[in-house]
């Protein structure tokens, strides 16, 4: 059954094992160095926003390097006085259930186009191609209009409901099962499988690594959402988290601290990062398996 | 037959939901109304608005006032006018002086003295508006009427670390630009020896060329500064403006004025005079509390006077800055009379008065300068006087009562960018303010074409 | 009162379209099924041409060509009236004749004769198909067309939110755009920063892949940390960087000014500060890119690169010849990937960063959709930006499609 995840872990186990003539070369010390560096380039503003999440103002001020001792104030403040955990639940909420509502109907979307023939299928496919090319950003304003001011809309709906259907995992998955052997859906034909049970018992259990990859990238989508919710969302407590940082930050007649900010932001990069590490080697190798022609 | 059962049956259901929060109307203790407002602090000075909600909720257990809290009031005007356009608009917003006129436009909001429709006292909250001080009354009383509640009421001093100062031998504080000029170039040493930053900052906002236009009794829009009637032209290129861009480009040009490259950089100012790398800053006299605390903190002595003025021109007087309270139209009477409650308590004399002492705003009531100059608060704290003195001392003129039209807000940032455009590149500041002007004409044009009627 | 009738503009797009379509019908190597219909061919030529030029300009009732109330013509909205009508006659005469001719050909329409084997049948599967489809259609009906096609409406108008009634201003918004020289200055910046970002990105982004992808040891460590700024939304990116980089508080110039005794005015430079971006924006989505370019090395057959060494290609060789061109998919992937964040998403970034400035050297295109229309709530002008916008980004992205196909082709 499982036929192109085992060819992809083959793929894998050869990449890892059989390398005679590399084994030959000098140890690969460079590519430790390189990456070293490439990481401490990278990691820096994380290691110092890491930093001033510690400090207060006069320390960021006087451009200390080294960790401080206001990370109890500074958490005291963002966790209960600016309430982050419940604009991390907020945004948890949504981009689970954008997700997952994504991956299914890109699901069902990807193999109605491949393993279905419909008059008009050009048509149809033409209409999801070409809003790949439409930004919701573009149109968040007009967006408004009909989510916020016609339907009213204001919380987890107007988050959740418009961007449910992913022309990207559309395609993702139609890409996927094209380069699904078409013995695999004759054979289901043949044992009198319908349609709802070739996707349940075939399609989705070969599908995981590219559901997986389409998860972590939507999962990072949803989770970075800031303009949409930031006109959308007027309700304190249904805020995401994004939009919930803003509340730490201070513009108005003086100087508010940096430190809560930073904490604020590292703290909310770690959600999107867990799901990364989790779901690593799934990600790599759906994303890898698309690539097939 | 049954479907059609079922059908009335969900209709009805969905009938009586929404007929449901109409029923439940009527605050009690056990079912408390919520009243939200809208706050754009969110340091110290929200705290201390949370106290006063939490304050006024224990003694009307009928009323439960939510505070929300906002970076700077753009976003919070942003946030209301969106969820009024959504339906869900909340009770009261914190609105800054320069939104008056586009909240009276916009129909959002009720006036405040047709709530209280000539009454002495709102659920026992006295009303007395005549103990509000004229400069305030001046600016927020429109046709007679006033709009809003008072609460926050500023204007911009200077301020200055005097430890810094003294290390260069400067001992009398600046109040006119050539002083800032001269005091600058005793600082110098100090900038090259790497001491400090540089001399003097202010956030680039289009409210300190508001008010160095009013301190050369110019106004900012025709007809009136907009009080006579509904202005048509931004005036940009008078005299007055031209001077202000000219000397902002000649300040930077000559190093003195530090510029942190961004625009409305109000904490970056606060921060970098904090942290003792400029030694003067003129911004907002609320950001007094602020700094004072933070300078006991670090042993730095801090002296303030007047915002500078040019002294070839002479000085009438400063526009106040600052906001108020607006009660959203169409609310549960019970509600609306709850929010009004809640207003006049929150600038009640003791309030006003502690609020001043918190922030550094200015106290809006005469009551409350009695107060404090009872409590010895002045004798103290000389440094909070300085903004009652700057307001108290400006002749009311058209220039000095602040202009009053609709895109207000808008031609602000362009004032600002127009600024920083003169200070960033060679370009001729007339024709730069010039360019500027005819932006914010066309804006005003578009402006009264949607909102006036003909 | 019309500068030129419509009636008249529309008889002269019809005669382009008729003569050319029949002159295309006579022409050599022609399609015989069209050639021995000439009159046909050109009549639908002409009804095509004239339905497209009308299909954008009767629901505006020609507006651009009306003179203004001194009977004057606005050269630039006749401009506009031009190019719309143009565009549409074009468009629809390309897709009409296209279809028509398939059919006379007897081709059938594209795509609906894509056979494989495996496919469900009957009227059952069509319904189940139909079922599988539909949520997907509605919701993109209903939240991406519809917008768009509101966007149309509204950058036609002079529009604020929260004002009590709109004005119809006709091509007033456009015309508006393209008349001011500083819109001319976004556009140019928004493709700097574009391309610096979208090269920049690949660029190191293949390099550190090259290096992360083989079995390391702390492979998944390397790479998680090189991930994590990816995590990091466009806002923050914007919002750490402000930190690093300001002017008076930023700690890189500190470290600079200590180390080498010089400070550079990364956010006060208008020369300098477009680079902050770049440099944040590409911290920013770097790891997304390495993310993508290590699954597509990991797929690049050892084999090959074994047989290469042992032939005696050197290691930049082998990459040029082999690796590369068979990351070709992958690398067009990330560069419209890269090239969508950097139109689209990076106005967070840029608002917390710069705000647009100095000297709005900063002002992407989206970043003024955004000051325009959310913080001016000025909603017509607004449009008009997104829709040139819109229309930019499409250009570029069929430039790259066109680009890529080559290559790709060439690649494999």
């Amino acid at each position: 059954m499982d036929v192109k995840r085992e060819e992809a872990g083959i793929s894998l186990a050869t990449t890892a094992g059989r390398r005679p003539w590399r084994q030959r070369l000098p140890k690969r010390w460079y590519a430790h160095v390189i990456l070293i560096v490439a990481i401490l380039i990278t990691g820096f503003p994380v290691y110092y926003a890491a930093v001033v999440a510690t400090q207060s103002n006069t320390q960021i001020f006087n451009y200390q390097l080294t960790p401080s001792t206001y990370l109890a104030r500074n958490w005291d403040l963002v966790i209960y006085e600016r309430q982050l955990p419940r604009y991390m639940v907020n945004s948890v909420i949504v981009a689970l259930v954008m997700t997952t509502g994504k991956a299914a109907l890109a699901l069902l979307a990807g193999m109605a186009f491949v393993f279905f023939r419909f008059p008009g299928k050009w048509l149809v496919f033409g209409f999801v191609l070409i809003t790949l090319m439409m930004p919701t950003e573009v149109m968040a304003i007009a967006l408004f209009r009909l989510v916020g001011i016609r339907l009213q809309w204001g919380g987890y709906d107007a988050m959740v409901v418009p961007f449910i259907a992913s022309a990207t995992g559309t395609f993702l998955f139609r890409q996927h099962f094209s380069s699904i052997p078409a013995e695999l859906s004759e054979a289901a034909q043949i044992d009198g499988a319908n349609p709802l049970q070739f996707l349940w018992r075939v399609l989705i259990p070969i599908s995981w690594n590219a559901i997986a990859a389409l998860f972590v990238i939507q999962f990072l989508y949803a989770w970075n959402q800031y303009l949409w919710p930031l006109m959308v969302v007027q309700e304190p407590t249904l805020r995401p988290v994004q939009v919930g940082l803003r509340t730490m930050r201070s513009g108005t007649e003086t100087g508010d601290s940096f430190g809560p900010l930073m904490l604020g932001a590292v703290l909310v990069s770690l959600p999107p990062l867990i799901v990364f590490i989790a779901l690593q080697k799934q990600f790599m190798s759906g994303f890898a398996l698309t690539r097939d022609k | 037959m049954r479907k059609t059962f079922l059908v009335l049956t969900l209709l009805l259901l969905a009938g009586l939901t929404l007929l449901a929060p109409v029923q439940a109307q009527g605050c009690s203790a056990d079912a408390p109304c919520e009243i939200d407002a809208l706050i754009g602090f969110t340091d110290h000075r929200f705290d201390w608005a949370v106290e006063r909600a939490a304050e006024f909720s224990a003694m009307f257990p009928q009323y439960q006032v939510n505070l929300e809290s906002f970076g700077d009031y753009e976003i919070l005007l942003d946030s209301y006018i969106l969820s009024q356009e959504q339906g869900n608009p909340p009770e009261i917003m914190q609105l800054f002086e320069v939104g008056t006129q586009f909240a009276i436009d916009s129909g959002y909001f009720k006036p405040a003295s047709q709530i209280i429709a000539g009454r002495d006292e709102v659920l026992g909250q006295a009303v007395d508006f005549d103990d509000i001080i004229p400069v305030v009354s001046s600016y927020y009383t429109i046709g007679g009427d006033w709009s809003s509640v008072a609460w926050n009421t500023s204007t911009p001093i200077l301020y200055a670390n005097l430890n810094i100062l003294g290390e260069a031998g400067v001992d009398t504080l600046p109040t006119t630009w050539q002083e800032v000029e001269t005091t600058c170039a005793q600082l110098q040493p100090l900038v090259d020896a790497g001491t400090v930053n540089g001399c003097i900052v202010w956030p680039n906002h289009g409210w300190f060329f508001e008010q160095w236009l009013a301190q050369q009794n110019t106004e900012l829009v025709n007809n009136g500064n907009g009080r006579d009637a509904r202005p048509d032209q931004v005036l940009l290129t008078t005299d007055a403006a031209l001077n202000i861009v000219q000397w902002h480009k000649d300040m930077y040009n000559a190093g003195y004025y530090a510029y942190s490259g961004v625009q409305r950089d109000w904490s970056g100012a606060v921060q970098a005079f904090n942290s003792q790398q400029l030694p003067m800053i003129m911004t907002s006299s609320a950001s007094a509390g602020g700094i004072v605390r933070n300078a006991t903190e670090n042993g730095v002595e801090i002296g303030t006077s007047n915002m500078v003025y040019d002294d070839e021109v002479g000085w009438t007087g400063n526009i106040l800055g600052g906001a108020t309270m607006w009660i959203t139209d169409g609310l549960d009477p019970d509600i609306e009379e709850g929010a009004m409650a809640f207003l006049l308590f929150f600038s009640n004399t003791e309030n006003s008065a502690s609020w001043h002492q918190i922030s550094g705003y200015v106290p809006v009531r005469n009551s409350s300068i009695a107060l404090l100059e009872e409590q010895g608060w002045y004798e103290a704290n000389p440094n909070f006087l300085t903004a009652s003195i700057q307001l108290g001392d400006s002749q009311v003129t058209i220039a000095t009562q602040g202009a009053i039209f609709g895109t207000f807000v808008e031609t602000r940032n362009i004032i600002t960018q127009a600024i920083e455009d003169a200070m960033l590149t060679d370009g001729d500041v007339a024709e730069i303010m010039a360019a500027a002007e005819e932006e914010a004409n066309v804006l005003l044009e578009e402006y009264n074409l949607l909102y006036v009627d003909e | 009162m019309y500068a030129v009738s419509p009636l008249i503009l529309l008889a002269l797009v019809a005669l382009a379209g008729g003569g050319w379509s029949a002159w295309r019908a006579r022409a050599q190597g022609a399609d015989p099924a069209i050639r021995s219909r000439p009159q046909l061919w050109g009549l639908l030529g002409a009804a095509s041409a004239a339905v497209g030029a009308a299909v954008l300009l009767a629901p505006l009732n020609f507006c651009p060509f009306e003179l203004d109330g001194d009977g004057n013509a606005d050269q630039l909205n006749v401009l506009i009236g031009i190019f719309l009508l143009v565009a549409g006659a074009y468009l629809v005469h390309r897709v009409v004749m296209l279809l028509v001719g398939r059919w006379l050909r007897g081709e059938g329409l594209p795509g609906a004769g894509e056979t494989r084997p495996g496919t469900f049948r009957g009227p059952a599967a069509r319904l189940f198909a139909l079922l599988c489809l539909a949520p997907t259609l509605t919701i993109l009906a209903i939240f991406l067309y519809y917008p768009m096609f509101d966007t149309f409406q509204l950058s036609t108008q002079l529009a604020r939110l929260g004002a009590p009634r709109t004005r119809f201003v006709c091509m007033r918004n456009f015309n508006q755009l393209l008349s001011d020289p500083d819109y001319g200055r976004t556009l140019l910046v928004s493709f700097f920063l574009a391309a610096f970002i979208v090269v920049f990105s690949l660029a190191f982004s293949l390099l550190i892949a090259q290096m992360a992808y083989r079995p390391i040891t702390g492979g998944r460590i390397y790479r998680a940390l090189l991930v994590w700024p990816y995590a990091l939304s466009p806002v923050i990116a914007g919002i750490i960087f402000q930190l690093l980089f300001h002017n008076t508080a930023g700690v890189l110039n500190h470290i600079l000014d200590t180390l080498f005794g010089f400070e550079v005015s990364w956010l006060l430079d208008p020369s300098i500060a477009p680079w902050t971006v770049i440099v944040a924006s590409i911290w920013n989505i770097l790891g997304f890119c390495i993310l993508f370019y290590i699954a597509g090395l990991q797929n690049v057959p050892d084999d090959l690169l074994e047989a290469a060494a042992i032939d005696g290609a050197s290691a930049w060789q082998r990459f040029f010849s082999i690796t590369f061109p068979l990351l070709a998919p992958i690398t067009f992937f990330l560069v419209v990937t890269t090239t969508t964040y950097a139109f689209f998403d990076t106005y967070g970034l840029i608002d917390f960063l710069t705000a647009g400035g100095p000297v709005e050297s900063t002002t992407t295109m989206m970043y003024e959709v955004f000051e325009v229309g959310v913080v001016a709530r000025n909603l017509g002008s607004a449009a008009a930006r997104s829709l040139l916008l819109f229309g930019i980004v499409i250009g570029v992205t069929i430039v790259q499609f066109r680009f890529s196909r080559g290559r790709v082709m060439y690649g494999s």
